[in-house]
């Protein structure tokens, strides 16, 4: 056995940056939320959306923040927030396009969209313009079936796109 | 407006303005909840279970019957679940009936709550369906405002609370005790069954899942009686069943038919037969969990047993049409690959198995496939049947039985010609105008 | 099996018969078929998941006719319906007829699909794998996989990460067990891991991969069936058929766990758990796993070493007695015995110390031994005994995890005894235990995801607690006819007592707890049919400990925690034999087996000496008279007394004072340094013995690896000594001294090293030799306003007595050392976190380096005992309540220092 190494440096005691704390005018649909469940751990998805929808991905800041909104373990949160898809653990770009690639819209075209848009943005899955204005995904069913092909701009649904569709979606895009 | 779309949940669907509570009370929308509420909660479990009600989201277990397994006598508070999580490829039903009626949905919650004797319910949507969240919170508050959630239901005894929430992507949280796992607030993996989730369900207390189109149609059948349900469908798949056609076929769309409705009369008639120029090869009934039935078994008719027998299952009513261009190894890759995504993680063979299929199938259609690879696939499939721990393995084996039992030559041909059967690659195929 | 025979359960498995009660799970059952059914999910100590499916079997019911009969086939045995799909074993409970086929083709198909799927993405790393050889992945494989693999996608991969100083992870290699996730969440209550991602891609890993904050205890290490977690310190450094494996008592605390040591040549390399021996099975703490190292240390003792001219030099081993023994004989010659006192022995075994006392007793005639030289207050030698009482059974950590009510007194339990902690967590968990937790520090325990009460008692504020507690207990014995009345011969006692108690509401300024707490946790206390109260070394380290443990004793009787059958109040000792030192009376008044000493002729007649009669000092006392000069010789033992000593500055005098120390020990510490006679002591893996652990349990231990050259075990050191003293000692083998015990000592009657292996049982008194209780109250309200803070001392999970100091790992996993503040009393001194603080106590002063933790109260400075460079009894002995220290910022004269100076 060797000669005791040196002690460690001892880790900082209180965190350099002060923990994230909810801004004001999301106190209410944070308490709003709490208030839906017996339990607070429930609320961990409506937290962890109310975050996203604030700060547009989820830092680890924020997951900290989540976890102790809801008194969950900070590593409990981690594995939740990226058990679902749907939670930004990086920045995504202001426009989220997702296109489904699921039977129903490939049988329609929906990879040929996602060719199409990944061709025109010059980003891959996941990844986000250099302006920082689109992020693209492939992702599965969205539940839209009987309209394939069809692609999520952030919350909103757009069916039965074409190219030109798409086109002209991107360009209306405030 | 035209022609209804339906003869019962579509009837008034398309009505502008139905979102309202107003609209809604104007067609006969929680007339008569306050008088449903005031009788025995038993009554309404008979009658539930008079009409045959079966569930919509898949398993078609009976409704009435589910309802009478939660113990009457317990200290434990009661859930009622809406499972909103719609997320079966090639479903899209729950989507445009919360969309377009929300209040049929709230007040079939309140009716199924009070049958059983649950407090509070939840609607667990999945991800996507934010916007629907703020149609039904919009709704609840003014079922709220009406006195119809709350303390005193609709001027009753019985006190009901509703509350939405939001998943944010994952398919096996449409798994009951899965979906319960998220709500709680945990990774949204399966519990172990039994307890089943009307003994020990959410906060371990008697829970009811149902899905959504199950409990919109309880406010009708309570309102007007098994028999006026039972008007429609087979003696064991009684009702009308919302449908949801894609692929293409000329009219793509949700439908609402009786159930025994042969499925070749969906397509030809309500959805205008296939697009010009295209065939149709197979089709998946069910969703994407269930074997696809060949072009030669179309007239078997849309019902439980009916799809039974014939080798597959009436699902979701997610029927997606396969045309004559598009290779089946490659429409199966595509939902492996799915099911490779949506795997928990939970049990090894869903995890690994799924895994293990799709970069089979993926090389399979590369047209890099060797000869032990077909029964090789059959064989994975076996060993995740019957022994993952919930039915989201079995649904990623079924297909592949069904493609294998009805498109063998396809995959052998994939296998000795080393490219796919099919000349132009779907991916290749022009856009059909919509 | 406690469950009548009638009520069991007949279940049929491949063929064989067993009869199980009802709720057994078929893995269970199994295994007492002696089937074997593979698992990986499936733990002990977890709840059954059924989520890796390698336990698929085959289970059928007896067919039931409308009657609910069975139905018979033709040869008149029970028709049985098969189930139609295979069934995971873990989490099927048997039912009356059931069959099951782990062997059928539909099982062996099922059980071969299941391992050829978890070997689709587990790499073929095994030789460079430090799991190999031990690995359960690899012995299935085995015993059941193809021999060819169907699988060459290519597999999906993660990148190699360590996670802290201990855990190394390979995710390539996991197979989602989830053991080591639950593990760390219901049994270590840490929720360090969890699982990132989902589906083929799930990754076992800490919140954003960062090092894990947690105990660092390795369990999930431990538990972790493949290779996909190990341990960093051991990492290549041995392959594990290369090692011997010794099953030994680990010595870092009081629990006792077994530990299982791998050993090459004479190097210990690592330590684990025992898997399904000892009171621990697979658990061990960050110490028992990794603290093993100091044995190995280069700066161990090797040859004895006596003072020549002022020096110490190295001597013969017979060289060294010959000098002690002599010394001794002068000073009992020219002073009498009375001067001469034998301190330690905490750490050593039961052996070593009954020879200890014989040796200063029956050789030497005196009575000046006690052991418990961290003591501050003079104690008698039966008032731990008494607190848990009496001699009566004591509990096991199997009724800490199955309590309902679990009280811990004044005693972080995460430093002072990590299995107690784990077992009353997992019972927390798993079975509903309510904790309550009395500490001045918001510890672990009492952390609010535990779902208990912590009752922050203020410092010096303990005593009054107790009371208050017994009096509420009382109280609500006195509102609420008793389901479970108390014997008569004590219910007029114990009426006394509650009169001559002060009102729960009356307490509340003396504890710094609100009255309705105090009832909550007696009304709990006294509710519960199945209860622990849990306190140790902070009770009887303290100033008003002989009070306290009378106060313990008055509750554990009051509450019911002691009935006249059996005891629930559990002692955790400071160090792993503190147990056996009571038992083996290392005290001053009492023989071994807590004879009086009035009783002396019992011993006297069979070790052929007249013993002294009058009791001697206590260590507290012996500290004063050596400073003083009354006492000439000391002999300490494996005790690094001026660390332990109370007060620093009395010990530094009573060595320099003495004439004659010998001192026995591993390392040259300065204690020893000041001695006259030191003797290299062998260390716990390098003897055999007994240790007896805090459920009162006497376990074996092992030897693993021969002494170091020159060390001795200490009994061998004892009886050297007492021969050239003219004793005529002649055991040859420890187990030989240990027949000695178990002809004479009371509790330890009727055993042998045989009977204590694997598992001894706890020793208990016979029923005519139970103490009887004694009630008696001594209060003086509120501890008396003063200046300064309190000084809140005691253990820390890392650092945990001068041993942890000589490995390599634990001091790394330790803060610097600090001095612990609220923030807002920081704020108060004006001192600022990192900066240095001055704490002036009675004796002296010391300097640290300020923390910040909420967790410590207001009023109260928190510096852990067992911190590397601090000498934390510089400040002076507490007495009274306690110890107050007056802080201030290092340097600053009177007032607090300027914003220019801080700056």
């Amino acid at each position: 056995m060797s000669v005791p190494a040196p002690m460690a440096p001892a880790p900082p005691l209180v965190a350099l940056e002060p923990p994230l704390a909810w801004p004001a005018h999301l106190k209410s649909a944070v308490d709003e939320a709490l208030s839906h469940y017996p339990v607070k751990r429930s609320a961990i998805l409506p937290v962890l959306w109310i975050a996203q929808r604030e700060w547009g991905w989820l830092s680890p800041a924020a997951l900290k923040l989540a976890a102790r909104t809801v008194e969950l373990p900070e590593p409990e949160v981690f594995g939740i927030a990226t058990f679902y898809t749907m939670f930004n653990l990086k920045p995504v770009g202001k426009y989220h396009l997702q296109v489904c690639m699921t039977l129903s819209c490939s049988l329609m075209g929906g990879e040929r969209i996602y060719r199409h848009l990944a061709g025109k943005l010059g980003v891959g899955h996941r990844e986000t313009t250099p302006d920082g204005r689109f992020t693209l995904s492939r992702v599965e069913c969205l539940a839209a079936c009987a309209g394939a092909p069809c692609l999520q701009v952030n919350d909103d649904y757009h069916e039965r796109v074409d190219e030109a569709a798409v086109d002209r979606l991107l360009e209306q895009l405030p | 407006m035209s022609a209804p779309r339906g003869p019962h949940l579509f009837k008034d669907i398309d009505t502008p303005g139905l979102t309202g509570i107003d609209v809604y009370r104007k067609l006969g929308g929680y007339a008569e909840l306050g008088a449903l509420l005031q009788r025995a909660p038993e009554e309404a479990i008979e009658v539930v279970k008079a009409s045959g009600l079966r569930g919509r989201g898949g398993a078609g277990f009976p409704t009435g019957l589910k309802w009478s397994f939660v113990p009457k006598s317990t200290a434990k508070p009661k859930y009622l679940v809406c499972n909103a999580d719609e997320s079966e490829p090639g479903t899209c039903k729950d989507r445009e009936l919360m969309e377009k009626d929300p209040h049929r949905l709230i007040e079939g919650m309140i009716l199924a709550a009070h049958a059983f004797g649950a407090n509070t319910g939840y609607i667990y949507l999945r991800g996507e369906f934010a916007y629907i969240q703020t149609i039904l919170d919009r709704a609840i508050a003014e079922a709220r405002a009406a006195g119809l959630l709350g303390q005193r239901c609709a001027g009753s005894g019985f006190r009901f609370e509703l509350h939405t929430h939001l998943g944010a992507g994952a398919y096996i949280c449409g798994e009951e005790t899965a979906l319960l796992s998220s709500l709680e607030g945990y990774r949204g993996q399966p519990r172990l069954k039994p307890p089943f989730p009307a003994v020990e369900g959410l906060y371990r207390c008697p829970t009811v899942v149902n899905n959504v189109e199950t409990l919109m149609n309880v406010p009708e059948i309570l309102r007007r009686g098994a028999p006026w349900f039972r008007q429609w469908g087979t003696d064991k798949s009684p009702g009308t069943k919302i449908f949801s056609v894609s692929g293409p076929v000329a009219r793509p769309g949700n439908y609402e038919v009786p159930l025994g409705l042969p499925l070749s009369t969906l397509l030809n008639e309500h959805c205008g037969g296939m697009r010009d120029g295209f065939r149709v090869k197979a089709v998946i009934p069910g969703g994407s969990s269930v074997p696809l039935l060949p072009a030669s078994m179309l007239d078997t008719p849309l019902d439980f047993e009916s799809m039974t027998a014939a080798g597959t299952l009436l699902g979701s009513g997610g029927v997606i049409v396969i045309d004559d261009r598009v290779c089946i190894v490659d429409a199966l890759r595509n939902l492996i690959r799915f099911y490779e995504h949506e795997s928990c993680g939970k049990c090894t063979p869903c995890r690994e198995g799924t895994f293990w299929m799709s970069e089979v199938f993926a090389r399979l259609e590369a047209g890099e496939g060797r000869a032990q690879d077909v029964d090789l696939l059959a064989d994975v499939a076996d060993n995740i049947l019957g022994k993952s721990f919930c039915a989201l393995g079995d649904a990623a084996a079924m297909p592949v039985q069904g493609a294998l039992k009805h498109f063998r030559a396809e995959f052998d041909h994939h296998v000795r010609e080393r490219r796919c059967i099919v000349n132009r690659r779907r991916t290749e195929l022009e856009q059909v105008p919509a | 099996m406690s469950a009548a025979p009638d009520t069991l359960v007949r279940v049929t498995i491949d063929g064989r018969a067993v009869q199980v009660p009802p709720g057994t799970l078929v893995t269970d059952a199994a295994r007492r078929a002696e089937v074997a059914i593979p698992i990986f999910c499936s733990h002990a100590k977890l709840p059954p998941l059924g989520a890796c499916r390698i336990c698929l079997v085959e289970i059928g019911l007896p067919k039931r006719g409308r009657d609910g009969a069975p139905v018979l086939g033709a040869d008149g045995a029970p028709e049985i319906a098969w189930m139609p799909k295979p069934q995971t074993a873990c989490t099927t409970p048997v039912a009356e007829g059931m069959v099951v086929a782990t062997a059928s083709a539909g099982a062996t198909r099922a059980r071969q699909g299941v391992m050829e799927f978890l070997l689709v993405n587990h790499p073929l790393d095994c030789p460079v794998c430090d799991e190999g050889g031990e690995c359960q992945l690899q012995d299935l494989a085995f015993a059941f996989g193809h021999d060819a693999s169907r699988m060459d996608e290519p597999k999906r991969t993660f990148v190699s990460e360590s996670l802290g100083p201990i855990v190394k992870k390979e995710a390539n290699r996991c197979i989602v067990c989830m053991r080591c996730v639950r593990y760390c969440d219901e049994v270590m209550g840490e929720d360090a891991l969890t699982a990132h991602q989902r589906g083929v891609h799930t990754e076992i890993s800490s919140f954003d991969r960062q090092p894990l904050a947690c105990e660092q205890c390795g369990n999930c290490v431990e538990v972790c069936p493949v290779g996909a977690l190990t341990a960093l310190p051991y990492r290549f450094r041995a392959r594990p058929w290369d090692l011997r494996q010794h099953v030994t008592i680990c010595p870092w605390c009081s629990n006792g766990c077994s530990v299982r040591l791998g050993v090459r040549g004479s190097e210990i390399l690592r330590a684990r758990g025992t898997e399904r021996r000892g009171v621990n099975q697979e658990f061990l703490c960050v110490r028992g796993r990794f603290g093993y190292e100091f044995v190995n240390h280069p700066e161990r003792l090797g040859a004895p070493l006596i003072r020549v001219g002022g020096q110490l030099q190295p001597a013969g081993f017979e060289e060294a007695v010959t000098f002690a023994a002599g010394g001794l004989q002068a000073i009992a010659r020219r002073h009498g015995p009375q001067a001469i006192a034998f301190l330690g022995g905490e750490n050593l075994n039961v052996e070593e110390q009954y020879l200890f006392q014989k040796l200063a007793r029956a050789v030497l005639g005196t009575n000046h031994v006690d052991a418990r030289t961290r003591h501050t207050a003079p104690v008698t030698g039966d008032a731990v005994l008494r607190a848990t009482g009496g001699g009566r059974p004591a509990p096991t950590f199997e009724q800490l995890v199955r309590a309902e009510e679990a009280l811990v007194l004044f005693e972080d339990l995460q430093a002072e005894g990590p299995l107690a902690q784990a077992s009353l967590i997992r019972g927390q968990h798993q079975h509903g235990v309510h904790l309550t937790v009395a500490h001045a520090r918001r510890v672990k325990l009492a952390r609010a995801k535990f779902g208990g009460a912590w009752l922050a008692v203020r410092a010096g504020g303990e005593l009054a607690l107790v009371h208050a507690l017994t009096r509420a207990v009382l109280d609500e014995r006195a509102r609420h006819p008793e389901p479970a009345p108390l014997d008569p011969a004590h219910a007029a006692a114990l009426a006394t007592l509650a009169r001559a108690l002060p009102a729960v509401a009356e307490s509340e300024a003396a504890t710094g707890v609100a009255a309705d707490q105090v009832m909550e946790a007696g009304r709990r206390l006294l509710a519960a049919t199945r209860k622990a109260i849990v306190f140790g070394r902070n009770t009887a380290q303290h100033p008003e400990a002989q009070a306290l443990l009378q106060a313990i004793e008055n509750l554990g009787w009051a509450s019911g925690a002691i009935t006249a059958g059996r005891s629930s109040v559990m002692f955790l000792g400071a160090k792993h034999d503190s147990q056996g030192a009571l038992d083996m009376g290392l005290v001053p008044d009492r023989l071994p087996g807590y004879v009086p000493l009035a009783d002396r002729d019992h011993y006297g007649a069979a070790w052929g000496a007249t013993l002294p009669g009058e009791p001697g000092l206590t260590a507290p006392e012996i500290l004063r008279a050596a400073a003083d000069g009354r006492i000439r010789a000391l002999w300490i033992a494996g005790d690094h007394w001026l660390r332990s000593a109370p007060d620093r500055a009395l010990a530094e005098r009573a060595l320099a004072n003495a004439e004659l120390v010998i001192v026995s020990e591993m390392f040259l510490t300065s204690t020893a340094r000041a001695a006259h006679v030191v003797f290299p002591a062998a260390a716990f893996a390098e003897k055999e013995g007994v240790t007896v652990n805090c459920e009162r349990r006497p376990q074996r231990t092992a030897r693993a690896v021969a002494p170091r050259p020159g060390a001795r075990p200490d009994w061998q050191i004892f009886q050297a000594v007492a021969r050239a003293l003219g004793a005529a000692w002649n055991h040859r083998t420890a187990e030989d001294v240990y027949r000695e015990i178990a002809r004479l000592v009371p509790g330890y009657r009727g055993t042998s090293w045989a009977t204590l292996v694997p598992l001894g049982s706890p020793w208990a008194f016979e029923p005519a030799r139970v103490v009887a209780p004694a009630f008696a109250a001594s209060h003086d309200g509120a501890p008396p306003a003063g200046e300064g803070l309190w000084l809140l001392a005691g253990g820390m999970l890392f650092l945990q007595g001068s041993l942890s100091h000589r490995t390599e790992i634990l001091p790394q996993l330790a803060h610097e050392p600090r001095a612990w503040l609220h923030p807002a009393e920081a704020a108060r001194l004006g001192a600022i976190e990192g900066a240095p603080v001055e704490l002036h106590g009675p004796s002296g002063r010391i300097t640290l380096r300020l923390g910040l933790d909420d967790a410590v109260p207001e009023g109260g400075v928190f510096v852990p005992d067992a911190q590397v460079g601090v000498e934390l009894n510089r400040l002076g002995s507490p007495s009274g309540a306690g110890l107050r220290v007056r802080v201030q910022p290092a340097g600053a004269r009177a007032a607090a220092p300027s914003a220019a100076e801080r700056a």
